[in-house]
């Protein structure tokens, strides 16, 4: 029984004796208990309630209800492999609508109405940021899945960590390097005019002079645009890289309308894929991305030397060498994000091992747990790729990868160190008390 | 200011419609929209022409319905609704205590979906089942019955509909402003009371309450004069949808008034989640704050478009009156031609809803695959994964906004006809008709092409 986001019911993800013994033979994740006491708790006690605090609805829906499949997943084989200190891992989902209040709200609720021991699962910024100062008052870990740069900046709380996804700020500064070396040195940015855009903007700008690049100019687009080609007239003709972050409804055309402008004499594109989550890079009207290049978070399309954690991590999620559903083969995954919520669930199984995790008395234990994390190795708990985790800022880094489209596929061409998405502290969560 | 970093995604969900109404917008945008408007506008206006040259008596003729079964009132309506009743009271139950995901807890997926989306539209298009699918009448013809109690206070007439037109626009707000409409503990809670309130006015004033208080009631018998099935000379009858308007009972101020809620509220639904209306509170529609941050606005909004769409028809039928030289009464005028906007509001109904029927009713039947979250796999659909590919894809965007596209136009066309027949009942020159007709033809054309940009304009909410 596998439904899309939550236990039915509220109850464990199911799982039989037998189940559990195979799993636990195989070895999956480390435990700090004994095999005999995870394998008779595992069958009595009080599951392990995770608040997951989904966008069932909203604008964020269809990350949701990736994010919802692939924490469904994780939780499933965390329990088949025994569950969490011998306890079995509830998921509890509630919408938020992507809606902030909502979000200080549902996180209101896990504490006070479902007993839940952490939150877990927000993707979107607004929400965190809206959400964070409740998890904090009500001593509330809270795990976030959300690529924002908020966590590392300092803006949160020693509640609210981001152990299983890079942010946004380490992403853009990794592509800098493989950018200027590769694609040209004369960069001109296009990015919608608003917080997200003007992140990329300053990010990148600064991180490709520390290259020796420069931004001859930043096009900024007002959100509600839908028609572009006025502003392209105003990319410099010396522009040896068109840099583009373009989000909602009009990406495709502005895709369109970009091929219309340059032609086939166009400067190398270099873009990101979040646009295009959910979206077959192979569709009508993309075309002109072929032989462009994309930031991944993680590739949706397998590679040719795949690992094998990837390999497991696909087919635990149910999602093809196309990043597609098995069951729908249109029906495209949130590929580069969704990985996050698997690792972040395996980070909050180590954390909890680690601490000797008992119930909400030791959540301050936990997030030290946590903050003494540095090196995750690649594994089926890290599919994505092996990740520092920088237990002052509570942020997590990793690989990145950069793919480009060829023959409507996309290959990876670069995977950048961890070293490339480093920046120094900009503080120490670690200062403040609980 | 603010840091929101991640990353918008080109397929914006839009809220408006409660949920997962995954949008295809993206695709939308690239297709010929302007022109597929164009047309469906066009179609519009040929009708109108078609209509002042066309012998006077076609459209009356068009919606003259056929007598095909000779049947007998069917009895078992209040063991119906008595089941209806226990069906909405586990649904209760499952609301309070169920999943609180609501794409897995049966309560809003049975209100937002099975019931707003699905048995509305078959109201409108089928026939009137609420006569049996309504969870009071049942319950109420019971407790008469074993407690041989009757109603003892008498609905007061000239009430007449209007306690259906105060309180519809809270239903409509609840469902476009409430931050959390569903959510399923909030839900069942709302739900719940509005049962037990309902139920209470019809024991206490009889059916009155149900047909003129209660405003669904007042909205399914509305829509119920639109759908294929009827009964004509103590028969079952089938004929073009809205031959019933032209045939059933005369429609009072109140009611009038009900039938122009009913397509405002809809219409708004619509315009709410557009960049649009964003711009007009300066919201980003790329970071759209939530539900939360809108409910305000989304009410003066509601209740703005309502009044709109009151004052540009009343003022269309007073012009028509004028070039027409007719003398009588505006409000008899607007209550004669209010139910001819019927067809306009359920294609609109049909339309705006039809990607979130698609989407969600996968919900749905993994909901009744397993219909107490107990692990039972009903249908075999357990390992089954709602999927939103189709909207995602090219082909099925194009395939389902031309579906929309002709449901609305053709909801539109019916209206005309319906408008065209309806005068003709009452000024017997065609040409007069037709002249007095003009200006709410005009409105009916523009309200095409506005229903039409609507499907095609982005949203962001």
């Amino acid at each position: 029984m596998s439904t899309p986001n939550t236990r039915p019911e509220n109850r464990p993800a199911g799982t039989t004796r037998r189940g559990a013994m195979k799993t636990l033979a195989a070895g999956l994740g480390a435990a700090s208990l004994p095999m005999w006491a995870r394998y008779t708790n595992a069958q009595t006690a009080e599951p392990i309630k995770i608040g997951f605090q989904v966008h069932r609805t909203g604008i964020g829906a269809a990350y949701g209800r990736w994010y919802g499949r692939t924490t469904e997943a994780a939780a499933k084989l965390i329990n088949e492999g025994g569950g969490i200190n011998g306890r079995m891992v509830e998921i509890v989902a509630e919408d938020d609508g992507t809606d902030p209040k909502r979000g200080a709200e549902v996180v209101e609720k896990f504490a006070n109405q479902h007993g839940c021991d952490i939150a877990f699962g927000t993707l979107f910024s607004h929400v965190v940021i809206g959400s964070a100062p409740r998890a904090g008052e009500l001593k509330m870990p809270y795990f976030v899945v959300s690529e924002g740069h908020h966590v590392a900046s300092g803006m949160l709380n020693r509640y609210t960590l981001q152990p299983g996804i890079t942010d946004v700020k380490s992403q853009v500064q990794a592509m800098a390097p493989y950018v200027a070396q590769n694609l040209g040195k004369k960069v001109t940015m296009v990015f919608p005019d608003f917080a997200f855009g003007h992140d990329h903007r300053d990010f990148f700008t600064q991180a490709i002079e520390a290259q020796g690049g420069e931004v001859l100019a930043h096009i900024a687009i007002p959100p509600s645009e839908t028609s572009f080609t006025k502003y392209f007239p105003k990319i410099p003709r010396e522009t040896e890289v068109l840099y583009h972050v373009m989000v909602g409804p009009a990406v495709l055309t502005f895709v369109k309308e970009l091929g219309e402008f340059f032609g086939p004499s166009r400067p190398e594109m270099f873009g990101f894929i979040d646009s295009l989550e959910a979206v077959a890079i192979d569709s009508p009207g993309l075309e002109y991305l072929e032989g462009t290049y994309l930031w991944e978070g993680n590739p949706r399309h397998a590679q040719a030397d795949q690992s094998e954690h990837d390999k497991f991590f696909r087919a635990a999620v149910g999602v093809n060498d196309e990043g597609a559903s098995i069951s729908d083969p249109s029906d495209v995954s949130t590929y580069a994000h969704m990985f996050g919520c698997w690792e972040t669930l395996y980070v909050v199984k180590a954390g909890m091992e680690a601490s000797g995790y008992q119930g909400t008395q030791d959540r301050a234990a936990l997030i030290e747990a946590v903050e003494a994390m540095t090196d995750m190795p690649e594994s089926r708990a890290h599919p994505q790729g092996a990740k520092l985790f920088n237990g002052k800022t509570h942020q997590v880094f990793g690989h990145q990868y950069i793919s480009k489209v060829t023959g409507g596929k996309l290959l990876r061409v670069h995977k950048t160190s961890i070293e490339d998405t480093l920046y120094p502290d900009e503080t120490d969560y670690t200062t403040q008390s609980f | 200011m603010r840091v929101i970093a991640l990353s918008g995604v080109l397929v914006v969900l839009t809220a408006g419609t409660l949920w997962a109404h995954a949008s295809e917008q993206g695709f939308v945008l690239l297709l010929p929209t302007d022109a597929y408007i164009a047309a469906g506008g066009a179609t519009v206006a040929v009708t109108i022409v078609l209509l002042a040259l066309l012998p006077g008596g076609l459209a009356a003729a068009l919606f003259r319905p056929v007598a095909v079964l000779a049947t007998r009132g069917v009895t078992l309506r209040h063991l119906i609704s008595v089941l209806a009743a226990l069906g909405l009271g586990v649904l209760v139950w499952r609301g309070l205590n169920g999943s609180r995901d609501p794409l897995v807890n049966p309560m809003p997926l049975f209100v937002w979906v099975v019931w707003w989306i699905a048995m509305v539209s078959a109201q409108g298009l089928i026939c009137n089942h609420w006569r049996w699918s309504n969870p009071w009448t049942g319950p109420a013809a019971m407790i008469g019955r074993l407690t041989g109690m009757r109603a003892p206070l008498r609905y007061p007439r000239w009430l007449g509909v209007w306690p259906g037109v105060v309180v519809f626009p809270a239903y409509a707000g609840f469902l476009l402003a409430d931050p959390a409409p569903a959510d399923p503990g909030r839900l069942a809670v709302v739900v719940g009371l509005y049962w037990y309130v309902t139920l209470a006015g019809l024991l206490v004033f009889g059916p009155a309450w149900m047909v003129r208080a209660e405003p669904l009631t007042v909205l399914m018998r509305a829509y119920g004069r639109m759908s294929l099935l009827g009964r004509a000379r103590g028969r079952l009858a089938i004929g073009v949808p809205g031959w019933k308007v032209l045939c059933g009972p005369k429609v009072g101020l109140g009611l009038a008034v009900f039938i122009l809620l009913m397509l405002g509220s809809g219409s708004f639904d619509g315009l709410n989640e557009t960049f649009w209306w964003m711009g007009i509170l300066g919201i980003n529609p790329l970071e759209f704050p939530g539900r939360s941050a809108v409910i305000v606005p989304n009410l003066v909004g509601l209740l703005v478009a309502n009044a709109a769409l009151i004052a540009g028809f009343t003022g269309c039928l007073w012009l028509g009156e004028r070039i027409a030289g007719g003398t009588e009464p505006l409000a008899l005028v607007f209550c004669r031609y209010a139910p001819t906007i019927l067809p306009i509001a359920l294609a609109y109904h049909i339309a705006h809803y039809l990607t979130s029927l698609l989407v969600d009713g996968q919900y749905v039947l993994k909901a009744l695959n397993d219909p107490l979250g107990r692990g039972a796999d009903l249908l075999g659909l357990a390992d089954y994964h709602v999927t939103t590919g189709f909207l995602n894809t090219p082909g099925t965007v194009k395939m389902i906004w031309l579906a929309q596209a002709g449901t609305v136009v053709a909801g539109h066309v019916i209206a005309i006809l319906l408008a065209h027949a309806v005068a003709m009942q009452h000024i017997h020159s065609t040409r007069r008709a037709v002249l007095g007709q003009a200006p709410l033809a005009l409105f009916m054309v523009l309200y095409t092409v506005f229903g039409l940009w609507l499907l095609a304009s982005p949203r962001g909410a």
